[in-house]
């Protein structure tokens, strides 16, 4: 027994850091697809780094937006500056409460913004948020709140990314990488957005209805968010950008969404708010394209004056 | 409680220190925590279901004793029976009361009597089919005096129950796994640790090739219609693979977890598909329930022996029930007698004796008329594996007959095939593994036996990498437990 526990005591580290010397070997060696549970995305799609960087450069806004892809292709910092409200977007592919809980903790008292619009579709809190942490991993530094996250999401794909991006961080591997502004359709708009290249969406009727399937991690998340903007003293509101009606409508239980998010916030599901056209205003079943944004950014505004939130730093009461 | 999942990742190495550590010195207090830790084991599902476990140890138990006392040779067939209906009449209501309504009401309907019947909403109790016949095979081997009954309740439930092939074989006779409850246990290190690679090897099988292959073959198999008979052909081949490495990595994780305890399970799988003929592919899978039929079913029919009507009824009897034992699908049936038409005329020609040795043993590569052998008996297996993994007949008769088309001369092709040609590289990677180890136990049993410590321990690390780089992430449960 004592040199079974003792084979055992000594594996353990063994293959420990075999495993991670393994993983920087291959990560740096092997082609994408031999790679399945490690997909290190600097300069991903949606432009995470460069928003990062661009981050940089930002301090007391008016306006932070947060939330997915819906909104880093929703919010247009542009629209916004014709009002005088300085504005950033820190959304970022597939990102759920866990993440942005994470961005807050790192972001918030430097942007210190006057206002939060956190975009909110009942499609994140279905999720696990693995992708989008390892496009934060990936794309920002790792730090303790970074790690306590992997635990939480307990996934081999997070662990992998993470082992892999401290030692790119280590070494400081991605220093010199600079983010191209235009891929392919999509062009990186200083301010967090992404405009796409004008595209209608040829859209499909979906036959069957759907029910979406929350995952309660995330709204513990949002609880966690929630706190600490209160602390912070930063008033917010919660969005759903509109997708097109046939997706939504897909869904037999967005109800129970609203209801859940009602109770949190004040809460405008753009869906019921504006009548988009299917195929005008979107370039996929869940993106506005430009001019779909251009009407759904004109209504928030008009909806966020009204409120009177929106004026350049005036709510705020720190 | 899933061998996959976080949860047993903490049960086990628990279980362990309390066995060994705590109730060593004690055999009645470990086989007590033998029996307490296989409730959790399986209570983590639904602990409704333990009564059952519990009932028909107890019947069984009971019956075992009663046998021993009479010496009426009648009552003792009332109570071989009572054991037989008990179990089965419970395995019967579970698993194949839909079934037997459905085509009852079908069968009338067809002669115009309609018949309203309600079918019940049944759960099937997880592993119902593996426990049955292991308490089976203990009431008959009694009843035939080949085992003695006994009269340790504890170490009866913690044969019944053992959590290692509780839920998912192989299905132990009491004459090997029984006995092992009343000897003390000693720590032998080397069991231990060739216990630990089983199951690091089964893990690897079910984690990164069967749920993997899963992944392509129920995409091909969910959407047939869309694909040509080069891609149904490719997804018959993925769920082949998918459906041996999740079988034969659980009977890998199950006889692995047992030696951590001690105790020697019997083999389960003896890489089936290096088989020359189909007699030699059946006996290398499922191997319990194979020899469990042999013993219990066939031979007592007569087995090979009378005329040649005799062995072909056998035959086909035996396969079909093999089948059926699978599930209440007309499926199974049909692939249990397909297995039989491709074993008969072996049989018949009375070749189904002649390869029970290694193929190729000694050797690299294996001679012409092995390979094409191996060739001919995986390309039938794989063809049986269409009803297997079809929805229904219809299914498999569509699936079968794209393939022996045209279609089937065109390349495959399917979403996501860039990211199936990972898989495809790793099930390459494996079957070389499993040819180089086939003269062991398990594929990596013998591999670096020699080699010095520290290479030999990056070579386990190597695979312990290879789960954490390739394996599935969607927890992906064990094909059997539907059985």
């Amino acid at each position: 027994m004592k040199t079974f526990i003792n084979s055992i005591l000594l594996f353990i580290p063994f293959s420990t850091v075999m495993y991670i010397l393994l993983l920087i070997v291959w990560g740096d060696c092997v082609s994408k697809q031999l790679k399945t549970n490690l997909n290190y995305k600097i300069g991903s799609y949606g432009h995470m780094h460069s928003r990062l960087r661009n981050i940089e450069t930002e301090k007391d806004i008016d306006i932070l937006f947060l939330g997915s892809s819906r909104a880093y292709r929703g919010f247009d910092p542009r629209i916004f500056e014709q009002y005088g409200l300085h504005t950033f977007n820190l959304g970022s592919g597939s990102q759920t409460p866990l993440q942005t809980e994470i961005l807050l903790k790192r972001y918030l008292d430097k942007l210190n913004p006057s206002f939060i619009v956190y975009e909110v579709h009942p499609e994140t809190f279905t999720s696990d948020g693995v992708e989008s942490s390892l496009d934060i991993i990936a794309n920002d530094k790792i730090d303790r709140d970074m790690i306590g996250l992997a635990l939480r999401q307990n996934h081999i794909k997070t662990y992998n990314n993470l082992i892999y991006g401290l030692y790119r961080d280590f070494f400081k591997k991605d220093i010199s990488y600079k983010e191209e502004i235009i891929k392919d359709d999509d062009t990186y708009i200083p301010g967090g957005f992404v405009e796409k290249k004008i595209k209608y969406y040829d859209y499909v009727k979906y036959k069957k209805t759907s029910e979406w399937k929350f995952n309660q991690k995330q709204f513990d998340a949002l609880d966690n968010i929630i706190f600490l903007l209160k602390q912070h003293n930063t008033p917010f509101i919660f969005v759903q950008v509109p997708s097109t009606q046939a997706k939504y409508k897909w869904y037999s239980n967005n109800n129970d969404f609203d209801h859940k998010i009602k109770k949190l916030g004040d809460y405008y599901n753009f869906n019921e708010i504006i009548r988009l056209d299917n195929k005008l205003h979107f370039f996929d079943s869940r993106h506005l394209n430009q001019d779909g944004v251009k009407i759904f950014d004109t209504k928030l505004l008009e909806i966020l004056l009204k409120k009177g939130s929106s004026t350049p730093r005036q709510t705020k009461t720190k | 409680m899933p061998f996959n999942s976080i949860d047993f990742a903490i049960f086990l190495p628990i279980v362990f220190i309390l066995y060994w550590f705590i109730t060593t010195k004690n055999l009645k207090i470990q086989n007590l925590l033998i029996v307490a830790a296989s409730y959790v084991f399986y209570g983590w599902w639904d602990w409704r279901f333990l009564s059952l476990i519990l009932f028909s140890t107890i019947v069984d138990y009971t019956v075992g004793l009663e046998l021993l006392k009479k010496r009426d040779q009648a009552k003792r067939r009332i109570l071989l029976c009572t054991s037989i209906l008990v179990n089965l009449g419970l395995l019967g209501f579970f698993k194949y009361y839909n079934f037997f309504l459905d085509n009852f009401v079908t069968a009338f309907s067809f002669w115009g009597t309609e018949i309203r019947a309600n079918s019940l909403n049944i759960i099937l109790p997880v592993g119902i089919s593996f426990y049955t016949f292991q308490t089976l095979s203990y009431t008959i081997d009694v009843y035939k005096r080949k085992l003695d009954p006994t009269k340790n309740f504890i170490a009866f439930s913690a044969f019944v129950s053992f959590f290692p092939q509780l839920v998912a074989g192989p299905i132990e006779r009491a004459t090997n796994l029984l006995p092992q409850f009343y000897a003390k246990r000693i720590f032998d290190y080397n069991k231990v640790i060739d216990g630990l690679k089983q199951i690091l090897w089964g893990l690897f099988k079910k984690l990164v090739i069967a749920d993997n292959c899963a992944e392509y073959a129920n995409l091909i198999f969910n959407n047939s219609t869309d694909y040509p008979g080069s891609t149904l052909l490719l997804g018959a081949l993925f769920f082949s693979f998918q459906i041996y490495c999740d079988f034969s990595g659980y009977s890998d994780i199950a006889i692995g977890t047992s030696r951590l305890f001690g105790f020697d399970l019997m083999r389960n799988f003896s890489f089936p598909y290096f088989s020359r003929d189909i007699a030699e592919f059946w006996r290398r899978w499922h191997i319990s329930l194979s020899t469990w039929f042999r013993d219990y079913l066939y031979i007592p029919l007569g087995g090979s022996r009378g005329g040649i009507g005799m062995k072909i009824r056998n035959t086909f009897i035996i396969f079909i029930v093999s089948g059926f034992w699978h599930g209440a699908n007309w499926t199974f049936i049909i692939w249990g007698a397909l297995n039989a038409l491709y074993f008969l005329p072996l049989l018949l020609l009375k070749k189904n004796r002649e390869n029970f040795d290694i193929v190729a043993k000694g050797k690299y590569l294996p001679t012409i008329k092995e390979f094409f052998g191996i060739g001919i008996t995986f390309s039938l297996t794989v063809m049986a594996w269409i009803f297997f993994r079809a929805e229904n007949i219809t299914h498999a008769i569509y699936i079968l007959s794209k393939i022996f088309s045209k279609s089937l001369i065109t390349i495959p092709y399917f979403s996501g095939w860039e990211i199936a040609l990972t898989t495809i590289l790793l099930v390459i990677f494996f079957t070389a593994v499993e040819w180089i180890g086939r003269e062991g136990q398990y594929a990596i049993s013998n591999i670096g036996l020699n080699w010095p410590r520290p290479i030999r321990w990056m070579y386990y690390s190597f695979i312990i990498f290879l789960i954490g780089l390739f394996m599935q992430t969607k927890e992906t449960p064990f094909i059997y437990f539907q059985f």
